[in-house]
């Protein structure tokens, strides 16, 4: 089923220019949410009718766009298509009130388009040319205010993203000498006998990719972009930012560490340990400043740093049960961040109340709001039976067999109680702002049915996926036997 | 041998030609414009011609003594940057009829202009050191009052630096020139070198040194650190200038020489592993940095482009520096790519300049909606530039760093990080550009519109042909590695 592989990845750009041109808004608005709703339909069918390899097109003997499904690919699609589509619900209440509406929805959709694409991409080419378009056309959707803030924001996003993905290029040149083929192999693509004696080198290329893709997902030393970008982007474009594309540089991480260098190379050299160091920093490092943040987009940008590591400390674990842990910390993680931003773009949009201390009695105002941002919360910090916990299990358990792991587990534990540190506080403050407080001034302000419904939906999703992880862990057994 | 007498005639048409414009006046613009159009296309027609239809047969116009013959001979090589330049030069003399209305002195400027096509094409079509050397000079002659068009203080001063560097940089070359005559090297050029084994025995480092101080002469058309503070001073000529010569034709004869040096004279393999080799590719490396970041923190746009090209001229001759054949193709790959980027970006530059008299970033805010076609141009030129699969300038980033690991020297892996870095500044000064002008702050709103066919019809094409050499690069590539020796 090629066509179903060319509709996934080329519906989005052509309703991406038809939205672009369009100045009506409720016409646009059905336009996005039909197409998006057809985005599901149609990566429901490719996941019922699996494309394994589709050619696009052939640049020169080395150099090809390849795409094709597996079950990573499956896991992301579904993912990415799903949160798009109930972000794009969300945006048509809330970009009423922010200009250049068409632009807005032009470049929306051309990011689906190369997440699609990145999603299915079959070989490093293919993969690299994803990841800068999903750079590129992101950008706009950063500086979307153009404001002075948000413009120096959207170059900083910029720099930081093409540094990263050009060092995963730097990596990208050497495979091409040192492996058999840049198409992704189950296990590692390296000849052994070139890589004989050549193992440092490989190791520190390895290292840089990871440095160069962790950007993306705001991995240390590449993550001062992350929070002066997430937040200043409107609220649902943070959403998909923070909750999606950070992802981006998940997926990177995991084709290149598992289907291209291979598990059993890189297990136990110096690369894995810098790695795990890095991620165990950053989970760290995020957890802390968003402690310590009071504005409270930014409070959520530096939560999705700390958040985002614990998938990378679980990738770089190289082990099966932690490459579990991180498919289904991104998947938690996703949806909870997403119901985050979203409910703190309902708060600004409706009260416009941007810093945490600003939100008691809010419980009161916008009960909704406020449910859905409790439960996103607590799994978050990882409260069974909640989603965050079980990945949280498999992460751990993962990490035993590694004398790092066990370093790793304990900065879980702290980063966990400071994760309930920086988000419990304000759900108290909404809910019981105390005897003192006046009720009588507070008017009822929740949000309409178009905000409120992709709200509703996600906690569902993510309390159903908590309840039942196994389906997502059946479909991974195949893999993992190939991997390990 | 009657008919390889006919490769002369792309280069001394426009010569002869040239020179008459200068003698003539004409009543009217009209005529003076239709004969400069008929004499370019024509030429470049010829040139084709020639390009296409003769084999390698050598061509001996005179000779002085024994040893020095002024020889024309068309191979790949030759071919390759022949049949780049003429396109190059008729869409750039379209884009000047509408450009130099606003500048006077036209009959001037398009006599030198014509003029400077014909020694660019008797450089391509050069036989043999001597024949190469010549025209390396007359390039210079040539396009001197092309540099000092506008005759201000600033031009004139423009003009001395010009003069300056170049002759210093013909002068170094000079000295390798009577190397490769003493060392039996003043034969037909050939792919692999020409010195005589025998006397080259023994005398390995004298020459490698010799090959190093040649190498640091072309080096100054090429824009070489430390050598390329004339470029970013020409950039005061008309654009057309600075867009072809400056960008294409008179930097790219400086690469086009240091690859018949390296490749066709001395030969790789008494470069390549050389200490010479390596501070060359630390100079270019240097230069590659260089460039990029004096472009990033240069607010001029046009000299934002002229920095730009510094950097990117030294991936080329980072490329030629590898010594592989490998090395070569990507070079060969990346001139072609860069001059139809660059010649783009400074015709937006132009056409921004002559409608708005805009010089500077700051001032361009907003101003993409209203000339579309001209930043629409620019962008594609742009991402090109920062070789964003799938535009062009990807394919010849890969091939260069693809053959840097593939030669295995610890030097050329350092160079591939030094790619990355230079594409990372690149996309900023490129597209804090675009940023300015597509998502400008708040209340910023500049005036302009787009100009008229003339102008545009060259950008628009031009960035079409980015497009389709990026996505369909098989047949330039097999073209390229036939010329490199890569069957």
């Amino acid at each position: 089923m090629e066509v179903l592989c060319l509709t996934a990845l080329f519906l989005p750009v052509l309703t991406g220019f038809i939205t672009g041109c369009l100045k009506q808004d409720k016409l646009r608005n059905s336009v996005v949410l039909i197409s998006l709703l057809m985005q599901v339909l149609v990566v429901l069918m490719l996941i019922m009718h699996p494309v394994s390899e589709f050619e696009l097109l052939r640049f020169t003997d080395s150099i090809a766009l390849v795409f094709g499904v597996d079950v990573i690919s499956m896991i992301f699609l579904l993912l990415i298509s799903v949160l798009w589509l109930m972000a794009a619900i969300y945006s048509f209440e809330y970009m009423k009130h922010e200009d250049h509406r068409p632009r807005y929805y032009l470049f929306y959709m051309l990011t689906l388009a190369a997440l699609m694409g990145l999603s299915m991409a079959k070989n490093l080419v293919t993969m690299y040319l994803c990841y800068e378009m999903m750079t590129l056309l992101s950008v706009p959707l950063v500086l979307h205010t153009q404001s002075k803030e948000a413009i120096s924001a959207g170059l900083k996003y910029l720099g930081y993203s093409v540094f990263g993905a050009g060092l995963g290029l730097l990596g990208i040149f050497f495979i091409n000498h040192f492996a058999a083929t840049l198409a992704f192999v189950p296990g590692g693509s390296l000849i052994p006998e070139l890589a004989v004696g050549n193992e440092n080198l490989l190791y520190t290329v390895y290292l840089l990719m990871m440095i160069g893709f962790g950007c993306k997902a705001g991995m240390f030393p590449l993550h001062a972009w992350l929070p002066a970008a997430h937040p200043i982007a409107p609220s649902p474009a943070s959403a998909l930012l923070s909750g999606v594309i950070t992802k981006g540089g998940v997926l990177a991480i995991i084709r290149v560490t598992y289907f291209v260098f291979g598990a059993s190379f890189l297990q136990g050299s110096f690369a894995q340990t810098i790695c795990l160091g890095l991620a165990i920093f950053t989970i760290f490092m995020g957890s802390m400043l968003a402690y310590k943040e009071k504005v409270l987009k930014k409070r959520l940008a530096y939560s999705t740093v700390s958040q985002v590591s614990y998938v990378l400390f679980a990738l770089f674990l190289m082990t099966p049960l932690g490459l579990i842990g991180a498919i289904l910390q991104i998947i938690y993680h996703a949806l909870a961040k997403n119901m985050l931003f979203l409910s703190a773009g309902s708060i600004i949009y409706k009260t416009g109340l941007k810093r945490v201390d600003e939100y008691k009695g809010l419980g009161k105002q916008m009960p909704f709001v406020m449910i859905i941002f409790t439960i996103a919360s607590l799994s978050l910090i990882g409260i069974p039976p909640l989603g965050g916990f079980v990945s949280k299990w498999y992460i751990a358990q993962g990490a035993f067999s590694n004398p790092l792991g066990l370093l790793g587990i304990a900065v879980l534990m702290i980063s966990a109680l400071l994760t309930a540190g920086y988000t419990l506080p304000i759900i108290i403050d909404a809910f019981f702002p105390g005897s003192a407080f006046n009720y009588k001034k507070l008017k009822k302000k929740d949000v309409n049915i178009l905000m409120g419904l992709p709200l509703g939906i996600l906690a569902v999703i993510l309390i159903v996926c908590g309840l039942f992880p196994k389906p997502i862990m059946d479909s991974l057994t195949l893999l993992l036997s190939a991997l390990f | 041998m009657l008919d390889s007498v006919l490769t002369i005639i792309p280069v001394l048409f426009p010569v002869l030609t040239g020179a008459g414009l200068l003698t003539f006046r004409f009543k009217e613009r009209k005529t003076l414009y239709f004969w400069v159009a008929g004499i370019v296309v024509l030429n470049a027609l010829a040139a084709l011609l020639m390009i296409f239809t003769h084999g390698a047969e050598p061509f001996v116009l005179f000779s002085f003594t024994d040893t020095l013959a002024f020889v024309f001979r068309v191979d790949s090589l030759s071919a390759f940057f022949g049949t780049m330049v003429s396109i190059l030069w008729v869409l750039t003399t379209f884009y000047a009829f509408e450009y130099m209305k606003h500048e006077g002195h036209e009959q001037r400027f398009f006599a030198f202009f014509i003029m400077a096509f014909g020694v660019v094409l008797g450089l391509a079509f050069a036989g043999n050191m001597f024949t190469l050397y010549v025209f390396y000079e007359f390039l210079t002659l040539s396009t001197i009052p092309l540099v000092m068009h506008a005759m201000d203080g600033k031009a004139r001063h423009a003009g001395k630096t010009y003069i300056i560097y170049m002759m210093a940089g013909a002068s170094l070359a000079f000295i390798g020139f009577i190397f490769i005559c003493l060392y039996g090297g003043n034969e037909l050029f050939t792919l692999g070198g020409t010195l005589d084994p025998m006397l080259v025995k023994g005398n390995e480092e004298l020459l490698r040194f010799v090959f190093l101080l040649t190498f640091l002469g072309f080096g100054v058309k090429a824009a070489l650190f430390p050598f390329s503070h004339w470029l970013p001073a020409a950039s005061v000529a008309p654009t057309p200038v600075t867009a072809l010569l400056h960008a294409v034709a008179v930097v790219k004869s400086g690469i086009f020489a240091m690859i018949r040096l390296t490749y066709f004279s001395f030969g790789t393999e008494l470069i390549s592993g050389s200490w010479e080799q390596s501070f060359l590719l630390i100079l270019a490396m240097v230069t590659i940095l260089y460039g990029s970041i004096m472009a990033l923190r240069t607010p001029h746009i046009k000299r934002r482009f002229a920095y730009s090209t510094i950097s990117n001229l030294s991936y080329i001759i980072f490329g030629i520096l590898l010594c592989t054949p490998q090395g070569m193709s990507a070079a060969l790959l990346h001139l072609i790519y860069h001059a139809l980027i660059k010649i783009t970006l400074f015709f937006a530059a132009g056409a921004i300049l002559y409608k708005t008299h805009k010089e500077y970033i700051y001032e361009i805010g907003g101003l993409a909606r209203k000339m579309p076609i001209v930043f629409g141009c620019m962008a594609v030129a742009s991402f090109g530039l920062i070789g964003v699969p799938p535009f062009a300038g990807f394919f010849s980033k890969w091939a260069l760093a693809t053959a840097a690991v593939d030669s295995g020297n610890p030097l050329a892996y350092v160079g591939v990080m030094v790619l990355i870095l230079s594409a990372l500044l690149t996309a900023l000064y490129c597209i804090s550009l675009l940023v300015k002008a597509y998502f400008p702050p708040k209340g910023e709103q500049a005036d302009g519109h787009d100009p008229n066919w003339l102008m545009c019809a060259p950008l628009i094409i031009l960035s079409a042909a980015t497009i389709v050499v990026a996505l369909y690069p098989q047949p330039l590539l097999q073209a390229i590695n036939l010329i490199a020796g890569i069957s």
